[in-house]
């Protein structure tokens, strides 16, 4: 072990590598709930350190993860068998920023609201806008293919990502994708946003800056009934219109949002929908016209068009911060991700309460109602003897409701370590041995990230060492 | 699985409460409002890993060792992270915790020369304003002498100043108002009082200053874990301004510090007080002032115990919006790196914290080199020391009033 650090030490410099166990004990975990132990952790400030510390990781036979911010929901940063975290947040430079053909390129530890603020005065923005945007990397960001509100109308990340420079699992280099618009051969870019570090680490990503709408407006409307909520959400898509963001908040949720921001979101509607519209003046003007009529076709209580930027922003501060919020109502929370077909939504919804009630737990809802990708979170006290039997028990059942009403495992926070074990309920011993070949084209040792994404057992030769049951 | 709570009826070290050690999910928001992660990017100078570190003490039996102490002392206690935690983790409190646990047991023996210099400035001089104000003679001639080490980011200190007190107009009957004037600020800054009172008095304030026992208010005390001590000096100044009119404090320290007397020394009395504290600012803007228009443009610096702890850094903007061309920096009220003693005791961090303030500051002027406003007298003389041209809020509405002004 104090090979590995020494090791690290003098490729990277005497103060870029530890290991003592306190400093370890900040590396354990993400902002999800599993918990791991690395081997040491190492802040490089290059691409060549970042190769420099995969090699030395292999040499001393050691898997490597990759590490942002650290604000991943399903434990992707999660240090597995004791593996060397590389800390990406010295590589936070907007290196080039291209405005004539609205690229830049950016380190990965660029926080993604700073490259938004970088490029503000151009009259530019990168899209992609997870909750944690103030706080998460554009790494982190291709690692989990991260959506945000504004991805209803915009795409999620894959659509931004235009080429990567990626280190690999051999510490070699590579580059993916590139700046032309249609890239002969195969979309291996495509392949690694999305993959969690199992492919290697990005340390140069090139993204796609989206100008600023000329007039966006924010429409805050609350509900008596989830359902007329829910149905408001396929009214306003059905009508034709495509809101750059359309978010909802169930009753508890925004209780201890409003608590927190001090908005002016209804403290006693059983649902609000945030709808956010953008496009020229009169076009907006126009659709919120439209978004209005859906609503009051849907018996909602009240309708409110935010006035100037700064009540936009707090309504929006106020939704990108509910899953912190929670805790003014319970020290924990165990956070699903799951996507359901729109028109679903309302009765799965009445499942994911249903199924917290028979568990004696309490749920809360907050998620992208525009794409269906529900974000049901548990929120419970860990200290209560038990508890987290209760909370696994029910965080299965909802997510296989979800599954069952013919929806997927993740919209945006990734698989990681906390649902890979539920990747069989959506995809078959073929797939999963496709998906477990193609990681394997790319990290043919299995020292990126190791044990995230797919289960153990997912290549058709591993099949033996296949939990009981775990097929269905 | 998130970390357990202990079970075992383990005693727990740190003078911490659980729940809100427990009260943290580990979102991470706070990491880019922590002006120690934003310069370092290491989990271990952020608010998150703080407290991560603080649960491993409590809760996992890990040693209170001299990691864990540099971890803690790194915290500038801006408490930026408060205002930013969407959970209200009291961030604060926890970290005032750790620093009282660690001053009981500290994990390395503190070299002796750090514990009489300790001693006499929180012990002997700060109680004692007479004592300070002769100590401050000695370094004003040290000063003339030139024979201040180079490292003492010392203020240019005025004889000038400190042979002249404050002489408020005296009241007929009941002051309109206190002035709080406090230790070192008192010491090295007495003009920024001289001009508070000034436009306290333009305003049509009859003004009083704190009788006997108005030391110091103990904030320092209470950065540094010294909790009894801060409650003795606190107990002092609360008796040292009777009555009901509103104790105006012109530095965001102090001022965040006596705000909270109600926590710090838990009776009537204290909470009655600290209902009467009012910055400078915030009392300023309920006043009408005899103001002129300067057209000139100021960048006001938001002081972390004002915006993020008092959370009243906005009267500050108002106010000096009647008189000159205000404008803010853009990075969410980022630390400036001052905090208390933080500048003397870490100076690298302070320094690297105060190099993006200032390309902030930069950054809201525009071409010109900026003038700043900041609320505190610590930011005042860190942000001077990088060569800034700030001034305190009351020194700028002092040079705007009105030359000719009716007689009040």
């Amino acid at each position: 072990m104090h090979d590995l650090v020494n090791d690290l030490r003098a490729a990277l410099g005497t103060d870029r590598a530890r290991a003592e166990p306190l400093e370890l004990a900040l590396y354990a975990r993400d902002a999800g709930v599993a918990r791991g132990r690395a081997a040491a952790v190492c802040w490089p400030s290059s691409t060549d350190d970042v190769a420099a510390a995969v090699r030395i990781a292999r040499r001393h036979g050691r898997p490597f993860v990759a590490r942002g911010s650290g604000t991943g929901l399903a434990g992707g940063a999660t240090p597995v068998g004791d593996p060397v975290v590389i800390v990406t947040t010295h590589m936070n430079r907007v290196l080039e920023v291209d405005t004539a053909n609205r690229v830049a390129w950016v380190e990965p530890g660029v926080l993604n609201l700073d490259l938004t603020r970088s490029v503000h005065h151009l009259g530019l923005h990168y899209a992609p806008d997870p909750s944690s945007q103030q706080a998460c990397t554009v790494g982190g960001n291709v690692a989990t293919n991260a959506g945000g509100p504004h991805c209803l109308a915009s795409g999620v990340t894959s659509t931004h990502v235009l080429a990567l420079d990626v280190v690999l699992a051999d510490g070699s280099l590579a580059r993916l994708g590139g700046l032309e618009p249609d890239q002969p051969g195969y979309d291996l870019r495509g392949c690694f946003v999305g993959s969690e570090g199992t492919m290697g680490i990005a340390t140069r990503i090139a993204v796609r800056l989206s100008p600023d709408p000329p007039a966006v407006r924010t429409l805050l409307l609350g509900f008596d009934s989830v359902d007329d909520a829910a149905a408001t959400v396929s009214g306003i898509i059905a009508a034709g219109i495509v809101p750059a963001a359309l978010e909802m908040m169930d009753a508890l949720i925004t209780r201890a949002v409003e608590d927190f921001v001090g908005a002016g979101f209804p403290r006693d509607a059983a649902a609000v929908l945030l709808v956010e519209l953008d496009g020229l003046p009169d076009g907006v003007d126009a659709q919120i016209g439209a978004v209005r009529a859906v609503a009051s076709e849907r018996s909602a209580r009240t309708v409110r068009v935010a006035a100037d930027e700064a009540e936009r922003a707090l309504l929006w501060k106020g939704r990108k911060s509910a899953f912190g919020a929670i805790a003014r109502i319970a020290p924990d929370y165990y956070l699903h991700d799951a996507v359901v077909p729109r028109t679903r939504l309302v009765d799965v919804l009445e499942q994911v309460y249903a199924i917290a009630g028979e568990h004696r737990l309490t749920v809360m809802n907050v998620f992208h109602a525009g794409d269906g990708n529900l974000h049901p979170l548990i929120v419970f006290d860990a200290r209560e003897p038990g508890i987290w039997d209760r909370v696994h028990a029910a965080g299965d059942e909802i997510l296989r409701a979800c599954v069952e009403a013919g929806g997927v495992l993740s919209g945006e926070h990734g698989i990681g370590l906390e649902k890979r074990e539920a990747m069989p309920w959506i995809f078959s011993a073929d797939d999963l041995d496709a998906q477990a070949r193609l990681r394997d084209a790319f990290d043919p040792t299995g020292a990126a990230n190791p044990q995230k994404v797919l289960p153990a057992g997912s290549r058709c030769g591993e099949a033996t060492r296949v939990p009981e049951g775990a097929w269905i | 699985m998130t970390t357990p709570a202990p079970t075992d009826g383990r005693v727990a070290l740190l003078h911490v409460d659980d729940d809100d050690l427990a009260a943290c999910v580990a979102c991470g928001l706070c990491l880019p409002h922590c002006p120690t992660y934003r310069v370092t990017g290491l989990e271990a100078a952020s608010p998150r890993g703080r407290i991560t570190a603080m649960r491993a003490v409590q809760w996992d039996g890990a040693a209170l060792d001299a990691t864990f102490a540099q971890y803690m002392e790194e915290c500038v206690q801006c408490r930026g992270c408060e205002a930013a935690c969407p959970s209200s983790v009291p961030f604060g409190r926890l970290m005032e915790g750790a620093r009282a646990t660690l001053q009981e047991q500290p994990p390395v023996k503190r070299s002796p020369l750090r514990g009489v210099a300790e001693w006499f400035g929180f012990r002997v001089l700060l109680p004692r304003h007479w004592l300070l104000l002769a100590f401050t003679w000695l370094l004003l001639v040290a000063q003339r002498l030139r024979i201040v080490p180079k490292g003492v980011a010392l203020p240019r200190l005025s004889a000038r100043s400190l042979v002249r007190p404050l002489r408020p107009a005296p009241a007929a009957g009941e002051v309109d108002a206190y002035l709080f004037t406090g230790c070192v600020m008192d010491a090295w800054q007495r003009d920024v009082h001289r001009a508070a009172l000034e436009v306290m008095e333009a305003g049509g304030a009859a003004v009083g200053l704190a009788g006997r026992g108005g030391d110091c208010c103990g904030a320092l005390h209470v950065h540094a874990g010294r909790i009894d001590e801060a409650r003795r000096l606190a107990t002092r100044v609360v008796a040292s301004m009777p009555g009901d009119a509103p104790v105006v404090v012109d530095s965001a320290g102090c001022g965040a510090a006596m705000k909270d007397y109600g926590h710090l020394i838990d009776t009537p009395e204290a909470r009655a007080f600290a209902a009467r504290v009012r910055d400078f600012a915030e009392w300023a803007r309920e006043r009408h002032l005899p103001l002129e228009l300067t057209g000139r443009r100021v960048v006001v610096q938001d002081p972390c115990h004002l915006r993020h702890v008092q959370r009243a850094a906005s009267f500050t903007h108002e106010v000096l919006a009647r008189a000159y061309d205000v404008t803010g920096t853009d990075d969410d009220g980022l630390c400036c790196g001052a905090g208390g003693v933080y500048a003397v005791v870490q100076p690298e961090l302070a320094g690297a914290i105060r190099a993006r303030k200032v390309e902030a500051l930069q950054r809201a002027a525009g071409d010109t080199a900026p003038l700043v406003a900041s609320a505190n007298p610590g930011c005042l003389m860190h942000l001077r020391g990088a060569g800034v041209d700030v001034r305190h809020p009351a020194e700028l509405l002092a040079a705007a009033l009105k030359k000719e002004r009716p007689p009040l």
